[in-house]
């Protein structure tokens, strides 16, 4: 009885451990607020705004059709791939093939998607298509990697199927053909089903060999959600993967009944309804597959292909009050529909294909790789550098025509305010920023932003806080987040020691390395996104991050009663001593002439306050929550006021020394020998962070020296046994009888009956 | 039994990877004639079957039908069919469908469907196994709807490769009645291929008995087992006792020391031979009055006689007899001359014979899997 109590325990555990995240998942996606901590009522919010959020559903949309698509395909090559193999006379041919078709499944998916990438931007260079990543590339890469399951599943189909079955079939009257469909289909069709819903599921959910093999235009769900990672995941996501995960669930149902298919015991009633419920199901994603294809109309179409970070625009998204916010894409398509249809005479439709990315190094890596297709990109201020010295981007217009190509240019034209003079320079920083102060303009700038540090008002006493020596105050102890990127946790110490940050000495180098180490055992842990969790929940109370999701991580906090505070740190002088971003649109080198008109179009686009699409520019700041340098922006009143006394929080250190922000502390593309320091001092760091890396270690040896100890035991003993059988085999007691001096044989045979009877006990 | 020839065999000859399974193979197969392909495992029958189905080509030869040639005719366009081994039964079809599988290509409608599927499943006893799953129907029961599928479309020839080899022995007796009495109802030309003796005798019109890729005989079950042509025949058609001898004359012959007047003529003179003396016809008399004398080695009761296993020169004769013998009595053997079978000497010569020694010979011969035989 205790024993079957324990298992039953044990079985509880085990299935607690595997479906406890996803019940929360389905848990919070039905919660009313966003909180992720505290459940405040059930609600269908998440739902409704997931069902509301347009690139999210077409991203939803795009991954059905390719997962439908790729895994029909994928089934019909690889049952048609089955039969061919079985079919294989030579033996070796056979073994060899089938190894080779199952290595794909082995390889790491990271292996498989950029070599795809690689293929496809070669052959696309050969055909000079500079836009030969796409949906097709996609499609080709799933159905590559969903093939060796789809063999592995029907291959065992064909081998426990009676190979006389064709022979019958022939033998009766069948042509090949006809025997294949009506005699050998029906056997491996349970095969078939679940290699296509394994291949469809596959599909459905990959995100690395899209992620690489995918170019502008198409975006996969799960690489929307990834991107989303910028900022927070939000609870809709909750609402999605639950709506994923019931799908799946009900697949698998279904491809266990038709797996049943070897109890024979089934009536033939119950396979009729299981044969209806199989055909129902594929009827109903074929037709969700094919309306969806008949939903796009044939008239003439223009497509702004838009990459910018996650979360990163306002989209119609409900705010936290349940207020729809601004579609820009959506306005934009209207207000330039309208106007080429104008000047062009006819009617034409605009399509902004917006897809997202998670950083810049991730941009970078598309763009270097050849992968084109984007017509607008939003990289930060260093990358932008990086990307003109390297010629990935092109000139919007020379700095003398830029006001007659981008209407609202000189929004971004700073203004003094009250009575204060501006020389020409200060006026001018959001147009000739220090990235892109040449001759020609490549960037107009989108928004920018200030690291800053977020603290816990209720813990930490005022007198500790204004420099960045608060992130290594002892008394907080445990309670101190840093950032998890080379870049910005070195700048935290540099900006402390008043070390430049572009440029340091090797001397310097060590001593920020050496302050970083310093601060390790009082740092609870190095984050980028659990920032917001930590710091809402109170698990954390001090942590340096960027001012705009400050301002959201304050607005949450409000939500628990937690008092969040947040200050841009200065040096001893006073003065701000901080990092300033900035983000900016741009147009990549291989755009074509009339694609780039649209491009300008969508850009100026965004500059504009026009209340008849929404304010874009206004929409974008009040949904961003960073700082926006269009001037028509932050001198809105009603943008004020909807900030209500926070825009001190954005704007505030900006206004007092902008120009030194910009020029002194902002980072800069480092030399490729300051690249190397960086990286390796931040490997140092972490490897002497990792508090377990002794343990975890020793732990880690100990369990595999134990494996193999236990396999050489296993080897010894089944040698040793194995050698006492040897010597009672006849051969052996011949020998063995030469060696005894009585040379009686009789005796020899009765030491091996001996022998074998001890061994017995 | 009609004289006309329905499928013919040329010198068809097929070897896999190299290794000859048919050696220029000649047959004749006449209408309505039940003619058995008997042989050990490996020796042929069964690709023979193959390549009058159509599965095989063969490498050599011709396969004519009606005297026209069928070489490269595939097997679907034959008007032959096939009752296989395992049955190979269509497992997502019941009963009826897997009768009338044949009759819905050819497009015949429901109603004869109907009827011909009902009277097939009268002739072989399943009335009422229409909606069955023929996954869940006996051994027996499933040779019966393999045998009405294949009868169905009342193909010319039926082609039955060892169809009883997995029924147990009281049900094979029962179907091997059952397959002689559809063969007689239909009139259908069926070749059968079995490696059981007994059942070869007992059914078939024609025996062609097998080895190493070639026809060692064709004849009636009577002539197979009284005139067997060589040692492989003697051997493999019931048991003998296969003696080395020297044909002395016509009708005299040598053997185990001792000459006997015998019925066969027509061999040279003291040319070296093989003599077959069946058990059952060697008779156990008193030492004084036997032709051969010997000391009983073993005497084995089983049921309707005894087996005596006697060593007379070196040669252990194996005795069928009602008498009952002690073991190391010594007992003459009398022969009748129209006991003994003169054969010329033949490749098998020596292999077999001598009691203590042919059921090791015949295994090696059994080695050869069934796999190997079937490969194409």
């Amino acid at each position: 009885m205790k024993r079957k109590a324990a298992s039953n325990i044990y079985t509880v555990l085990v299935f607690i451990f595997l479906y406890m995240p996803i019940a929360v998942l389905i848990l919070f996606s039905f919660n009313s607020s966003s909180s992720t901590g505290r459940f405040d009522g059930f609600s269908l919010r998440w739902y409704r705004e997931l069902f509301s959020d347009a690139a999210t559903m077409n991203a939803l949309k795009n991954t059905l059709i390719l997962a439908v698509l790729s895994s029909i395909i994928a089934t019909v090559i690889g049952t048609l791939a089955a039969y061919g193999i079985n079919k294989m006379k030579n033996r070796h041919l056979k073994g060899g093939i089938t190894a080779v078709t199952n290595v794909p499944m082995m390889n790491p998916e990271i292996v498989t998607g950029i070599s795809m990438m690689l293929l496809f931007v070669f052959v696309g260079g050969i055909i000079n298509s500079k836009t030969v990543l796409g949906f097709g590339t996609v499609l080709i890469a799933h159905v590559t990697f969903n093939l060796p399951y789809v063999i592995l599943s029907v291959m065992p189909k064909f081998k426990q199927m009676d190979k006389h079955l064709p022979e019958a079939a022939l033998d009766l009257g069948c042509t090949p053909m006809q025997s294949f469909l009506k005699v050998e289909l029906p056997q491996i069709l349970p095969g078939i089903i679940s290699g296509f819903i394994m291949a469809f599921t596959l599909s459905l959910d990959d995100f690395i060999i899209s992620y690489f093999t995918v170019g502008s235009g198409f975006e996969t769900l799960p690489i929307r959600i990834y991107s989303m990672t910028k900022k927070r995941v939000t609870p809709d996501m909750y609402a999605l993967s639950t709506l994923i995960f019931v799908v799946i669930m009900i697949l698998l149902l279904l491809s266990n009944i038709s797996g049943d298919k070897e109890k024979k015991t089934l009536t033939l009633k119950q396979k009729k309804r299981r044969k209806i419920a199989i055909i129902s199901t594929f009827s109903v994603i074929a037709a969700t597959t094919l309306g969806l294809f008949i939903g796009t109309s044939f008239t003439e179409v223009v497509t702004v292909n838009v990459y910018n970070w996650g979360e990163y625009i306002s989209d119609g998204g409900e705010d936290e009050d349940g207020v729809a916010s601004v579609d820009v894409n959506k306005e934009f398509e209207k207000y330039y529909s309208k106007y080429l249809s104008e000047q062009k005479g006819r009617k034409i439709k605009v399509k902004v294909n917006y897809t997202t990315y998670a950083s810049n190094e991730d941009l970078y890596a598309k763009l270097k790789a050849g992968a084109g297709g984007y017509d607008v990109i939003v990289p930060s201020d260093y990358m932008i550098e990086r990307l003109i010295a390297e010629g990935l981007i092109q000139p919007i217009a020379s700095r003398e025509e830029i006001t007659n190509v981008i209407k609202n240019y000189d929004y971004l034209l700073r203004e003094p305010s009250d009575g204060e003079t501006m020389t020409k320079e200060e006026t001018e920083i959001f147009q000739k920023p220090f990235y892109d102060n040449g001759e020609d303009v490549y960037s107009v700038m989108y928004t920018y932003g200030v690291v800053g540090i977020i603290y816990n008002a209720d813990h930490v006493s005022e007198e500790d806080i204004g420099g960045w020596d608060l992130l290594w105050n002892e008394k907080y102890k445990g309670k101190i987040l840093q950032f998890n990127n080379a870049r910005d946790a070195f700048g935290t110490a540099m900006y402390k020691l008043g070390v430049n940050v572009n440029d340091p000495t090797a001397e310097q180098w060590q001593d920020v390395l050496n302050e970083l180490i310093k601060q390790k055992p009082i740092v609870q842990s190095y984050v980028m996104d659990e920032v917001f969790n930590k710091m809402e929940s109170g698990e954390a109370w001090i942590a340096p991050y960027y001012a705009g999701d400050a301002l959201s991580m304050i607005y949450q906090a409000e939500d628990r009663n937690i008092n969040l505070g947040f200050y841009y740190p200065q040096n001893e002088e006073g003065e701000t001593v901080t990092n300033v971003f900035a983000d900016a649109m741009c147009i990549p080198a291989d755009v074509s002439e009339e694609q780039k008109a649209h491009a300008i179009a969508y850009i100026d686009f965004m500059l504009s306050v026009d209340e008849n699409y929404g304010s874009p520019a206004i929409a974008n700041a009040e949904y961003i929550y960073y700082a926006s340098p269009n001037r028509m922006v932050y001198t809105n009143s009603s943008y004020l006021e909807t900030l209500d006394g926070d825009e001190e929080i954005i704007y505030a250190p900006i206004e007092n020394n902008i120009d030194e922000l910009f020029n002194t502390y902002a980072y800069r593309n480092l030399s490729s020998k300051n690249l190397a320091t960086l990286n390796s001092n931040w490997e140092t760091l972490k490897v002497e962070s990792s508090s377990f890396n002794g343990t975890i270690y020793i732990i880690s040896a100990v369990i595999a020296i134990a494996i193999i100890a236990f396999i050489v035991f296993i080897a010894v003993r089944r040698k040793y046994r194995r050698k006492l059988y040897w010597e009672q085999s006849p051969i052996a007691i011949k020998k063995a009888s030469k060696n005894t001096p009585s040379d009686d044989l009789s005796d020899t045979v009765t030491i091996a009956i001996k022998r074998s009877k001890s061994n017995k006990d | 039994m009609n004289e006309k020839k329905i499928i013919e065999l040329k010198s068809v000859a097929k070897s896999f990877d190299g290794e000859v399974i048919l050696d220029n193979i000649d047959l004749d197969v006449y209408e309505k004639e039940f003619i058995t392909l008997l042989g050990p495992s490996g020796c042929g029958k069964t690709t023979t079957l193959r390549i009058i189905a159509g599965f095989v080509t063969p490498d050599n030869g011709d396969v004519m039908f009606d005297g026209v040639k069928i070489n490269n005719v595939p097997p679907y366009k034959r008007s032959v069919n096939t009752v296989f081994q395992k049955y190979a039964l269509f497992p997502h079809l019941n009963v009826y469908e897997n009768i009338a599988f044949a009759l819905r290509l050819n497009k015949v409608s429901e109603e004869e469907i109907y009827e011909r599927v009902e009277e097939m499943l009268a002739m072989v006893n399943l009335k009422g196994f229409e909606k069955r799953d023929v996954n869940l129907l006996s051994g027996g029961q499933q040779q019966r709807v393999a045998i009405a599928r294949a009868l169905i479309n009342k193909p010319r020839v039926l082609l039955l490769d060892e169809p009883l080899g997995a029924l147990d022995l009281k049900l094979r007796k029962d179907m091997q009645n059952e397959l002689k009495n559809i063969q007689r109802k239909t009139g259908i030309t069926f070749i059968y291929v079995t490696h059981d003796q007994e059942e070869a005798l007992s059914m078939s019109d024609t025996v062609v008995v097998m080895a190493n890729g070639k026809i060692q005989q064709i004849g009636t079950p009577t002539d197979i087992y009284n005139e067997p042509e060589n040692a492989f025949v003697a051997d493999f058609i019931g048991e003998s006792n296969i003696i080395d001898g020297v044909m002395l004359d016509d009708y005299r012959v040598k053997f185990s020391g001792h000459e006997f007047n015998c019925l066969d003529k027509g061999f040279a003179k003291n040319e070296a031979i093989d003599a077959v003396v069946r058990p059952e016809d060697v008779d156990v008399v008193e030492p004084e009055k036997g032709m051969l004398c010997g000391i009983v080695d073993s005497v084995t009761f089983k049921g309707v006689h005894y087996e005596t296993i006697v060593t007379i020169n070196n040669f252990k004769w194996m005795i069928q007899s009602t008498d009952y013998v002690a073991p190391s009595q010594k007992i003459g053997l009398y022969i009748e001359p129209d006991a003994i079978h003169i054969m010329k000497k033949s490749e098998f010569s020596d292999m077999f014979g001598d009691y203590s020694s042919f059921s090791d010979e015949l295994e090696h011969l059994s080695d050869i899997t069934e796999e190997e035989e079937e490969r194409e």
